[in-house]
């Protein structure tokens, strides 16, 4: 088939990789053209703007940062759009408002062009190794079109809804991980300061009714003090803004990720927001000065380097 | 002086009174015609855009509701910067970004005029009462220019910075006022729990280190069960919405706003946000099992 892929970072690099290893012919956009080198260096065609990556392709998948990028690409002077048929389909794979996500595919239909919002879970990690977890908003027929294509990255495919959907979905998954890994982050500082080991706890926990994912993953970072990024904290950051105007525009209360923010915030304050998630560990020593300055943070860029 | 005023509600409509009162001649517009009667009286020239009134003005004030309003009045087809002339001030007192504050300054600057972002606090009651507090941000010149007419309609008048500075004060009272709104409720609360009578437990508690203007105003209509709005409750819900966003954009924790903007979501969400802020008690009582 004839595929398009816009965004070729941490994520969207190895996604691309896996649709051209899959046998697909592939249009690849990169806002730096050295992004795209190792796509083009596997054998797909380099395009100078989104609009021309749509013209050559069948689906187009976008992996850009923020709702305003995925309107730039989509919507924009040299978006798809202005280069895609009726019946080219848009898999935005990013993690954007859902209000965004909505107001992409109506417009885009007022030209017959199909959307998808398709955001992940599992990081680069799950790009690398196919294994993400998706989950989709948009019609079922169009779903069912790129359900195909969608497997080659992932695990997972649950249909959740209408458009903007699947990025409810992602908010409420963005809301979870990351309170677990505050609430992770708030075990680790009890048993540091206890005088126990955090990595013993760790392992204790692991075999009970605390057991998760987060624990595993995170919990492991932790008590090696690794903070170098899986998923770089600021993305997180980001994506609790769009969780909260979001909870704003509802009118929800959401006590526990109103706190997660403020800390995201502390986070990205110290610079840390290039480093893992679990530094949120790190701020919630900061907070806990006058103890030990034995135990204060470790692992610091610098020291790394 | 022909003054401009744009935005006759709830604040506007005393603001603007209390200008004319001051002897000027006002020039008005708003989106609803209703609000433009009651200003017959005092001899206003009713216009049909923002634009027509910055042609007759010397200074203009508006007070509308969000930042998107103030954008639209001062940029937007029709306004303001389609005819005000060189020099002309242009104060606005609603509650928005500081950034979008610093943004429209930027583009009346373009066109030689002179933006000053003035929130107010003190409510409705304020406003009738020519009682209100401004926090401006602005150049020196344009605040002297303005500060004659903030004093017909507020009490306590300071010129914060520049451009950005006003939302920024008013983002910081809005951040104290809504926790400590939150902590009369919880206290009154406590109270009534407890079995203890609240009107007493405010009393003892205006003497000490807890007494605070809300305490002892907000603290009363709570006893009262008075829920007639000054400041609804969807207005504190935004105002915590543009705290919370600059503190993300900053990089700055504040968890007690954070706490406290919840609750001013759930009051929306739950159908009290047409009442008055202080209505978030009712929240509080529910979550004790304390019905009404």
């Amino acid at each position: 088939m004839k595929l398009g892929f816009i965004g070729l970072g941490a994520m969207g690099r190895p996604m691309a990789l896996h649709l051209l290893a899959a046998g697909h012919e592939l249009s690849v956009y990169a806002r730096r053209a050295e992004a795209a080198q190792p796509l083009i260096d596997a054998g797909a065609h380099r395009c100078a703007t989104p609009a021309a990556v749509a013209a050559a392709s069948e689906v187009v998948f976008t992996m850009v940062t923020t709702g305003a990028d995925v309107e730039e690409v989509a919507l924009g002077e040299q978006g798809i759009l202005h280069g895609a048929r009726p019946g080219t389909v848009l898999v935005d794979m990013g993690t954007i408002p859902p209000g965004t996500a909505r107001r992409i595919a109506a417009k885009l239909a007022e030209r017959g062009i199909e959307a998808i919002d398709a955001p992940v879970s599992g990081g680069e990690v799950g790009a690398r190794n196919a294994t993400l977890a998706i989950m989709a908003g948009g019609k079922a027929e169009v779903l069912a079109r790129v359900r195909p294509l969608l497997e080659t990255l992932g695990r997972t495919l649950v249909p959740i809804g209408p458009a903007g959907a699947g990025q409810v979905a992602k908010a409420c998954n963005q809301m979870i991980m990351v309170s677990c890994i505050e609430a992770l982050a708030e075990a680790m500082l009890l048993a540091q300061r206890s005088g126990v080991d955090p990595a013993r706890v760790k392992q204790a926990l692991s075999g009970g009714s605390a057991a998760s994912r987060v624990l595993d993953v995170f919990g492991a970072k932790m008590a090696a003090r690794d903070f170098q990024a899986g998923v770089e904290a600021r993305l997180h950051h980001k994506d609790f803004a769009i969780l909260m105007n979001e909870a704003h525009a509802l009118g929800a209360a959401l006590p526990v990720a109103a706190q997660v923010w403020q800390q995201l915030n502390a986070l990205m304050a110290h610079g840390w927001g290039r480093e893992d998630t679990s530094g949120l560990l790190r701020v919630l020593e900061g907070a806990s000065i006058g103890f030990s300055s034995a135990r204060q943070p470790s692992g610091s860029p610098q020291e790394r380097a | 002086m022909d003054i401009g005023f744009i935005g006759l509600g709830l604040m506007g409509r005393p603001m603007a009174i209390n200008v004319a009162r001051g002897g000027h001649t006002l020039h008005i517009w708003a989106r609803r015609t209703a609000s433009l009667e009651p200003f017959a009286q005092f001899g206003a020239h009713a216009h049909v855009s923002p634009a027509e009134v910055a042609r007759h003005a010397d200074i203009v004030f508006t007070m509308v509701a969000d930042a998107p309003d103030v954008e639209q009045v001062c940029l937007g087809e029709g306004g303001i910067v389609e005819s005000g002339k060189r020099g002309l001030v242009v104060s606005d007192s609603s509650t928005i970004a500081p950034a979008a504050a610093r943004g429209i300054a930027a583009r009346l600057a373009e066109h030689g005029m002179h933006f000053l972002d003035a929130p107010v606090s003190g409510g409705e009651v304020g406003a009738i009462n020519a009682a209100l507090s401004f926090m401006v941000g602005g150049e020196e010149a344009a605040f002297a220019k303005a500060k004659p007419f903030y004093e017909l309609m507020g009490k306590s008048v300071t010129l914060v910075g520049a451009a950005g500075a006003g939302p920024v004060t008013k983002a910081c009272n809005q951040t104290v006022v809504a926790m400590t709104m939150l902590a009369v409720a919880e206290a009154l609360t406590f109270a009534k729990k407890s079995g203890v009578d609240g009107a007493k437990v405010r009393e003892a508690l205006l003497g000490g280190f807890a007494a605070s203007r809300i305490l002892e105003h907000h603290g009363k209509k709570m006893l009262e069960r008075n829920w007639k709005p000054g400041f609804k409750a969807w207005m504190q819900q935004k105002d915590l919405r543009i705290v919370l966003q600059s503190a993300h954009d900053l990089g700055l924790a504040l968890p007690g706003a954070a706490v406290a903007s919840q609750l001013f979501n759930a009051m929306v969400g739950s159908g009290l946000g047409e009442e008055d802020n202080m209505a978030v008690i009712k929240l509080i009582e529910r979550l004790a099992g304390l019905e009404e």
